[in-house]
This record gives C-alpha cells, sequence and structure tokens, in this order.
C-alpha cells in the first residue's frame, strides 16, 4: 500500500468524533471551575495530546508485535491487581497507583489488554471448534479472574464493565444461542448470592437507585440533585457557564462522573444529543473497521474495543439519569480523568492499525 | 470439501452478523438513553426547573468575617460589625418595579439604590443574590419580618461591616475596603456570589487581602417535597481572615496626629463664638471644619485657622518596627465600609487639603536641609573635605550668572562641616555639594534609604527622586548642569523624597550598621530577615552623628531651644522653600511666615533620633507650609520622641 492510500484509509471519522469530544470536555471543564482553565481544563487538554500520541504509537506498531504482547500485557496487569492492595492508594477502595505524579487506575487499560487476548484466543482457533463449550470455557475463565480481582477492590462499575465487555467477546466470536439463553438464566438465578456479597454502601446505592426519593438528603442527593440539574436544563439549557446547580455546587463530582449533567444543564437536551451523537458515530466508525476487516482478529478487536467504548458511555449516561445505581464510571474524553482517556485513546490507535491491516490474514498477524 | 468450506463461511458469517446485532443492541440502547434525556428535560422538564429554582432559594453563602487588625499591644483597630442585609433573588421575582416599590414603602430606599439595584439585576445571572440595602436599621429589619411572606424572592442575610474604630487615625495605614469590582470578579468569579462581600481597595485592606478575607461558608436548607425546611447542612463553614498585628502603638500614634495637627497654636473648643462667626463666614475653614476632625486653632497671631497638615512617622532604629505613622488631614474610613454618599465623596474630593494622599508614603517632599546629612557623608567619603575643611560663608555663593543665597542674610562666617549641619549653611554645602559630584551624593544617599521604597509593603509607595546624571539623560534628555548640583546640595532642585524615607534615613544614620528598613507588620519582625550592611565608614557616621547632636545642643544650633530634657537627641531642620523669591522681595526684605498665603510659606521639616548616646527611636516630620523647621518640626519631632520614650520607661 502506498502511503498515500494508506493515509486514506485510516479511520478520520473516529478521530474528528474523539477531538470534537476532547473540545466539548474542555470547555465544560471550563465550565465547572466557574470560568477558568485551571484546575481542569487545560490538564484536560495536556492528557488528551498525550493520548493522540499514545494513539498514533498504537496504530503504527505491527500488528503481529502486539498481538503478541497483548498475554504478556494481561499477565502483568493481573499482578498488579493482585499488588493492589499492598501498593494501592484511593479512599475507601484502593483502586488506583501512584506513579510518581501520576494516578493510575489500573483496571483501565486491562480492559483494552483482555479485549485483545480474547481476540487473539479466538481468532487462532480452527473453524471446527466454535461449536463446542469446551472452546469458550478459557474465555471465560479470562474475563472471571481480572474481573474479581477489580470486584474485590471494591470497584462495581468497573467489574461489571470488564465482565460484559468479554461477555460481549465471547458473542461475537459465536457462542451457540443455546449456551446464552443457558447462561442469562444462570446469571438471574445467582443474583441472590451476589446480592448477598455486596459490601453496604454498595447495596445502599443500589436501594436508592430503586427509590431515590426515600434518602434524598444521604445517599439519594447526588443522583437527586442530578436529575434537577438534567431536567432544568430544559431544550437548550441554561446557557454557558449559567447552570445553577452545577455553578452553586448542587452537583456533585461535575467535573468528573457527572460531567454529562453539567452539560446538560447548560446546553440542554440538544447538547446531550450531540453528545450523544458524536459518541456512537466514534463508536460506529470502529465497528464498520471491524466488519470491513478479513481477519477473525481484527474483527474481533473491533468489535470488542467499540463493546467497550459503548459501555463507558451508555454507563456513565444510564447513572446520571437515574437509570442505574451510582457507581462511579467516567465519561471517557469529556469528563476529567486521565486513566480512562489514555484507555480510549490506546482503543482508538489499535483501531487504526487494524484499518491498516484489514486484508492480511490471520496467520500474518497472530 | 465442500462442505467444509460452507462451514468455516458459516462462522465466519456468524460473526459477521453478531457484529451488527452488538451495533444494532447498542443502538437500541442508545436510543433508551436519548429517550430518557427527553423524558427528564422536556416532558418533567418544568418539575425540575422549579426544584432547580428551590435549590438555589435555599444555598445560602455565609459570609466570612474579615481578620482584625490590631495595634502592638493587641488593641483594635479595624474589625468587623454585625449588620443585616437585604437581598432579592431575580429568577423568584416577577415584577421586579413593582416589588422594589413595595420594598420601598418598608425601607428607605433611594432613587439612586432603584437604579443600581436594576442594573445589576440586568447585569448579571437571575439566581445571582443581589443587594439591596446593606445595612437595614432594626426596625426596617422588624417591619420587613412581618411582610416578609408577601415578598417572594427577598431574603436578609446576617454581613459583616467593617469597622473602623480609630476613625481617620488608622485611614492611611489600615486603607478601606469596598464593593467587589467588575475587574476583581473576572480573575476571582467566587466574589461574584456573595453580593455584600468587600474587598480592600487602599492600605492594609489591599496589601493583605488575601490574609485577611478568610473563605466564604457555604450553607443549605434542605426542604423536603412538599417545602418544608428538613435540615440545614454546613457544605462548608465560613472560615474568618487572619487578624493582623501592626508594630504600631496606637497611644503614640493618637498622640502624635494631635501633635502634628495642633502645630504651634492653641486649639479653640468649638462652642466658642468667634469660632461659629468664623465659620459662617469663611468657607475655606467650613470646609475643612466639615471633614475632618473637627479642630480649629488659633495661631500666634491670634488668626483662626484648619489643623496643620502633613506627616510624621517614628520608628525603631534596630528592628525597623514603625511606631507611629500619621498622615494629616486623614479620612474617615467607615463612609467607604458603607455605601459612599455621594456628599461624603464630594467632600473629600473638594477639601483643600487632598485627604485621601498618603502624605508619609507618597507625599514627595524636597528634603530641604535634612539631606545635607548625605552631602556631608559624600563629600567626606570621597574625599573632597576632611572635618576641618573651612568655606567662607558671606550669605550667597555665585556660580556663573547665578547667585545661590544663604538662609541667612549676613552669612555664617568660616564654617567647617560639622558647624555647617548645626547651623544650616547653605554657601557650604552649595560649594561642598559641587566638589563631591551629583553620582557621588547619588551613592551615599541611596544607602541612606533615599530613592528606595520603605519596606512598609503597603501599596502605592513613591520612591522619590534621587537623581544622577544618567537619570536627568534619561528623563529630561538633556545634560546635568552643575548649577543642578549645588541646588541639590542643600536637598532641592531635583531631589525629592516621602517622609518613610526622611524616618529610615535618621534610623540609618543612628544605628550605622544595618540598612534598617521600615516594618509595619509585627510578623515581619518575627521573620528575622537580616538587614544588609549599612556600607558606611564609621568614623563618617560619628562625624555626622556628632553635627547632629550640635544642631540640638550647639550655642548656634538651629534647634537648639527643642532638645530632650530627661534625654539628649540628635537632629536636623529643614526650611523648604515652596515659592522662588524675587529680587525684588529680596531687596524690601522677606516677609514673614506667618503673612504669606498658606500655599505660598515654607514647608517645615525635621528627621533626628534619641537617645543621641543609645539610639532607640528614629523620627521624621513634615509640617506642610508650617513656616521653619526649627519653630515648627523640630518641637514636634522632640515631643514624639518624648512619648515614645517615656513609654518605653513606664
Amino acid at each position: 500500500m502506498s502511503w498515500w492510500s494508506k493515509l486514506l484509509s485510516l479511520p478520520w471519522l473516529m478521530m474528528i468524533c474523539a477531538a470534537l469530544l476532547v473540545l466539548i470536555g474542555a470547555l465544560a471543564l471550563y465550565s465547572a471551575s466557574e470560568g477558568a482553565w485551571s484546575p481542569w481544563a487545560e490538564q484536560h487538554l495536556i492528557r488528551a495530546g498525550i493520548g493522540a500520541v499514545l494513539m498514533l504509537v498504537m496504530g503504527f506498531l505491527p500488528l503481529r508485535w502486539i498481538s503478541r504482547m497483548a498475554p504478556l500485557a494481561l499477565l502483568a496487569g493481573i499482578l498488579v491487581l493482585l499488588a493492589l492492595p499492598f501498593i494501592g492508594t484511593g479512599s475507601g477502595a484502593t483502586r488506583w497507583i501512584s506513579l510518581g505524579p501520576l494516578n493510575l487506575q489500573p483496571s483501565e487499560p486491562i480492559k483494552v489488554a483482555l479485549v485483545l487476548v480474547l481476540a487473539k484466543y479466538f481468532a487462532s482457533r480452527t473453524w471446527d471448534q466454535f461449536d463446542s463449550f469446551m472452546t469458550y470455557l478459557p474465555a471465560l475463565v479470562l474475563v472471571a479472574v481480572p474481573v474479581a480481582l477489580v470486584l474485590m477492590q471494591p470497584d462495581l462499575g468497573t467489574a461489571l464493565m470488564m465482565g460484559i465487555g468479554g461477555l460481549s467477546m465471547l458473542f461475537l466470536a459465536g457462542l451457540p444461542r443455546r449456551w446464552i439463553v443457558l447462561g442469562l438464566i444462570a446469571g438471574l438465578a445467582s443474583l441472590p448470592l451476589a446480592w448477598s456479597q455486596l459490601y453496604d454502601y454498595q447495596k445502599a446505592r443500589v436501594l436508592t437507585f430503586l427509590n431515590p426519593g426515600q434518602d434524598a438528603l444521604g445517599a439519594g442527593y447526588q443522583i437527586t440533585q442530578s436529575k434537577i440539574a438534567l431536567g432544568s436544563g430544559g431544550l437548550f439549557g441554561k446557557g454557558f457557564l449559567m447552570g445553577s446547580q452545577s455553578q452553586l455546587d448542587y452537583l456533585p463530582e461535575k467535573q468528573t462522573d457527572f460531567v454529562f449533567t453539567m452539560i446538560g444543564e447548560e446546553f440542554g437536551l440538544i447538547g446531550n444529543l450531540a453528545v450523544l451523537l458524536i459518541y456512537f458515530v466514534m463508536m460506529g466508525s470502529v465497528l464498520f473497521v471491524g466488519i470491513r476487516c478479513e481477519n477473525r482478529f481484527g474483527r474481533l478487536l473491533c468489535g470488542g474495543l467499540s463493546m467497550m467504548l459503548f459501555l463507558y458511555v451508555f454507563v456513565n449516561v444510564a447513572m446520571v439519569t437515574g437509570l442505574m445505581p451510582v457507581v462511579g464510571a467516567p465519561l471517557p474524553l469529556i469528563s476529567y480523568g486521565g486513566t480512562a482517556m489514555l484507555t480510549v485513546f490506546l482503543a482508538l490507535g489499535l483501531t487504526m492499525n487494524v484499518s491498516l491491516n484489514l486484508d492480511k490474514d490471520d496467520t500474518q498477524i497472530i | 470439501m465442500a462442505k467444509r468450506r460452507k462451514e468455516i463461511r458459516d462462522v465466519e458469517t456468524r460473526l459477521t452478523r453478531r457484529m451488527f446485532l452488538l451495533g444494532g443492541g447498542q443502538l437500541v440502547l442508545g436510543t433508551v438513553l436519548a429517550g430518557r434525556l427527553y423524558q427528564l428535560q422536556i416532558a418533567q422538564g418544568d418539575t425540575y426547573q422549579k426544584l432547580s429554582d428551590r435549590n438555589q432559594f435555599d444555598t445560602r453563602l455565609v459570609p466570612a468575617p474579615r481578620g482584625r487588625v490590631l495595634d502592638r499591644k493587641q488593641r483594635l483597630l479595624v474589625g468587623n460589625s454585625e449588620v443585616f442585609e437585604l437581598n432579592i433573588i431575580p429568577a423568584r421575582i416577577g415584577d421586579l418595579r413593582q416589588l422594589l416599590g413595595q420594598v420601598a414603602r418598608l425601607v428607605t430606599l433611594s432613587d439612586e439604590d432603584i437604579t443600581r439595584v436594576l442594573e445589576e439585576v440586568a447585569a448579571k445571572p437571575e439566581f445571582v443574590e443581589i443587594t439591596i440595602r446593606s445595612d437595614l436599621t432594626q426596625r426596617e429589619l422588624s417591619r420587613l419580618a412581618v411582610r416578609s411572606p408577601a415578598l417572594p424572592g427577598v431574603v436578609f442575610q446576617k454581613g459583616f461591616r467593617r469597622l473602623y474604630p480609630q476613625g481617620s487615625l488608622f485611614s492611611h495605614i489600615a486603607g478601606y475596603v469596598s464593593p467587589v469590582t467588575a475587574a476583581e470578579v473576572d480573575e476571582d468569579r467566587l466574589l461574584r456570589r456573595l453580593p455584600g462581600l468587600q474587598t480592600g481597595k487602599v492600605g492594609l485592606e489591599k496589601a493583605q487581602e488575601q490574609a485577611l478575607r478568610g473563605e466564604i461558608g457555604v450553607q443549605r436548607l434542605e426542604v423536603n417535597a412538599l417545602g418544608k425546611p428538613v435540615r440545614l447542612l454546613n457544605d462548608r463553614l465560613a472560615r474568618s481572615g487572619k487578624d493582623i498585628q501592626l508594630t504600631i502603638d496606637l497611644d503614640l500614634q493618637s498622640y502624635a496626629a494631635k501633635r502634628l495637627q495642633q502645630g504651634n497654636s492653641e486649639a479653640v473648643p468649638v462652642s466658642d463664638p468667634a469660632v461659629q462667626r468664623a465659620l459662617s463666614r469663611d468657607a475655606q475653614l467650613r470646609s475643612h471644619f466639615a471633614s475632618g476632625d473637627q479642630l480649629v486653632l488659633r495661631n500666634s497671631k491670634g488668626v483662626l485657622t484648619p489643623p496643620e497638615s502633613g506627616a510624621a512617622m517614628v520608628m525603631d532604629v534596630e528592628t525597623g518596627a514603625v511606631r507611629a505613622m500619621v498622615s494629616l488631614p486623614g479620612f474617615d474610613p467607615n463612609q467607604f465600609a458603607g455605601r459612599l454618599r455621594e456628599r461624603d465623596w464630594q467632600r473629600l474630593n473638594q477639601h483643600p487639603r487632598t485627604p485621601l494622599l498618603k502624605r508619609t508614603i507618597a507625599g514627595l517632599y524636597s528634603p530641604g536641609s535634612t539631606f545635607k546629612m548625605a552631602v556631608l557623608a559624600a563629600a567626606l567619603e570621597a574625599g573632597v573635605v576632611t572635618s576641618k575643611t573651612q568655606y567662607f560663608c558671606n550669605g550667597h555663593f555665585e556660580f556663573g550668572d547665578r547667585k545661590f543665597y544663604c538662609w541667612r542674610e549676613g552669612g555664617h562666617g568660616a564654617v567647617n562641616g560639622r558647624q555647617a549641619i548645626a547651623q544650616s549653611c547653605d554657601v557650604y554645602f552649595y560649594q561642598v555639594a559641587l566638589k563631591t559630584g551629583i553620582n557621588r551624593i547619588h551613592a551615599l544617599a541611596s544607602r541612606l534609604g533615599l530613592g528606595d521604597i520603605s519596606g512598609l509593603g503597603l501599596p502605592g509607595e513613591k520612591i522619590g527622586i534621587l537623581p544622577t546624571r544618567e537619570w536627568k539623560m534619561a528623563r529630561r534628555g538633556t545634560v546635568w548642569t552643575p548649577g543642578e548640583t549645588v541646588i541639590a546640595g542643600i536637598g532641592q532642585g531635583f531631589v525629592l523624597a516621602t517622609p518613610a524615607q526622611l524616618a529610615v534615613m535618621a534610623a540609618r544614620i543612628a544605628n550605622g550598621k544595618k540598612q534598617v528598613t521600615a516594618r509595619l507588620l509585627e510578623s515581619d519582625l518575627d521573620a528575622g530577615e537580616a538587614f544588609a550592611p549599612l556600607g558606611i565608614n564609621a568614623g563618617i557616621l560619628n562625624e555626622i552623628r556628632r553635627s547632629m547632636r550640635l544642631v540640638m545642643a550647639g550655642a548656634l544650633g538651629t534647634a537648639r531651644n527643642y532638645d530632650l530634657t530627661e534625654s539628649q537627641m540628635a537632629g536636623k531642620t529643614g526650611t523648604v522653600q515652596v515659592k522662588r523669591i524675587s529680587k525684588a522681595q529680596r531687596e524690601e526684605g522677606i516677609i514673614d511666615n506667618l503673612d504669606r498665603p498658606w500655599k505660598e510659606r515654607d514647608h517645615a521639616l525635621f528627621v533626628g533620633y534619641a537617645p543621641y548616646k543609645k539610639p532607640r527611636y528614629a523620627v521624621s516630620v513634615v509640617v506642610e507650609h508650617g513656616g521653619s523647621g526649627s519653630s515648627m518640626a523640630a518641637p514636634i519631632a522632640r515631643d514624639l520622641l518624648d512619648f515614645a520614650l517615656r513609654g518605653d520607661r513606664a
């Protein structure tokens, strides 16, 4: 391929969407600090710059090399998760490791490593193995281990996203329908057991979710205020820097998990839908790269990454609109928080890489 | 074989199909989100809008009391009093004009207030509270409280008003606070949230704004679905600002102000019929009386006059601690702390003697003869004279085509440096300055603190002018002429200094070792920052100090009548001409100061320190158009030193 046609075949739409989201994020953070570039907006743009570089690096590394390294990366990630109770930081839950000035949440990049490893695993199976449950069992274990470790931190939101993301890879690979049905039934049946395993504050969040009015001043506070802020935004919003809920500090975590709410208060339904649209166009273009791809590895990879992006957005928006319990999930590229943003750039870089290797054979990659 | 290929294709199509399924599932869930947003923002938008309004209504920002300012003995110089503010929240008000009309029937509201409120409402987001009045009286408060259910959108808030219990006495040190300006809000958006907030605009209030301000608290009144208050949450407690302790001594400060104000005249009781008559006749006198401390003096010629204006400063020669710092006339900073009334502002502006000028740090005066120590020291350092070198003074010095006069018509005869300082002989200094050259004088005087800020840390301090050849070339674009050196030799011409600089100069001469700077905050003293070495030869300083002692104690010393009684002091008088004396006037005989219009009288200056042997305090006094350094400024300086030393002994 000439460099020109290479350049043309890059997923430009995806990258434009990412850039738009970063800019929207910077504006929202500018508003969150009451019209100031510090402390958030400026840092946000710097991180996005670093992320873009990371994306280009991931985009142009040999794909073969990446697929070789993936298991190692996953293993390293699992080791870090194991060590986290001893080296981690965080209030209440140990989710973070400090690397000098950087605070990293290792569970985020592990999602990408997991998708890579699963794609590699399924791509290296032969065609006759896809109807046997034994093909899917090792994959299930691969998903279960990091999910269990993240649950123990405890970080329900990330564990849920990682678990659903991993299971959706099994679904893509071709898990027979009867197993899907059985799995759903088993999942529902084990709900009471899962409930008993939850921590008190997690139970409280779920209960609050089911009936937010009951405790409007305690656990339901965040979600009530978030709904008020969103709802009072109306169709066009109250205007940039004019969101009273956000500007008067009613809205908690307005620069991180509740940034979507703030956009809703200041720019209304129009603003919210525009943001959602951009996200969905971005996910769609990731998925589209996969659909055009001729090797299983690339197809599975893009499918998994698109699902990962979707889960971020869905969980966050469902949470701030009161459709889901508050679990602590960022809105990547917009909310303030480096790890999720870098993880997304990692995913975009991998998609780019696949788009440059559309017509390769699996044997050339794995 | 064909079957196998078909099965392979099956696996591939299953993957493709499931990718589309996945994408489709994402779209469906995405649509659910969009639907949910529609439900919240459009279908139930009005409900949430109301809830949002109630939220705003029930959040209260709690003002933090500003830090106090205390004197060195912890006496209150600047504090706070509690006031009640009347605020409105435009978002909750239907017809603003109608509401203001209703409110005006209950409390006093001027047309000015109403215009201002309307302007503010138009300029700010409608959920931000706006102050209608910031100083409700008890009666107004109770009248409003009764009607408040009928006045939606009207709220009261307890606030703090800055209180300056010492009135004008600390006006130029403390400065004042006034409502937040638009420029400040641009810098710190938090400020717009508290309508009654005031920030320091001048003086310490401005310089120490960050320390004094404290942190605004946030309170939230939680309401249940029926709108009943459930509980009060302190989201963030208000934290009051830090207190600031000054090195100033309140007793000395108030004595200094009184003493300087009175000069050599006698205070006349206001009830005196002569005063009443004078006030009704003399608009000039009335304008002083109306806005300053209400004082009328009778001078030695029996004429009723306004109080003196000028500046005085007393500081510790070792630590630099300022014990008193007075600038007259002052103003009452309490006027600014409320809403400054138009009438008060006009009075301040029309006052004949610029009460807003911080004379101690921003009043620029020719130092006159008080500059002669620097000239003599520079000459000794340069070696152009020794302590024995004499010049003959016959009353004037001819240089080129100009004739420079000595203040004493007949001249001083042959004088050496010590005598020249003691008798303030101008002719000696014309010649010595010429020999030394302006740049060497500059080099020495800057070590004495002239031409540099004094270290008080107050905004708006001026550095004066301590000229060099290069300075003139840069500022005026012309070459320095020797005649300008001659006139600089007696501290006139280009040379300008502030009273604070003059006090620092006296303190450094007295200290002899270090470049003491003026310190206003007790915490700066504790910081123990070392002063730079003075860098003037001890022998030279000794010579200067002896000369300054002779001013007080010599048989011909210009301040021989004003030495301390219980101790000894050293000093130097300065009498600065403000109007050139024409040849004709000189021949007719110079008119006595008190017979000239006030504006044409000489400035009276004095710098000094005491005790002579073991210096403790340095002083500078400037009496504007006070007549003569000896008879006007010297006795004031003596009394201030005396008061300070007595205070130490007590």
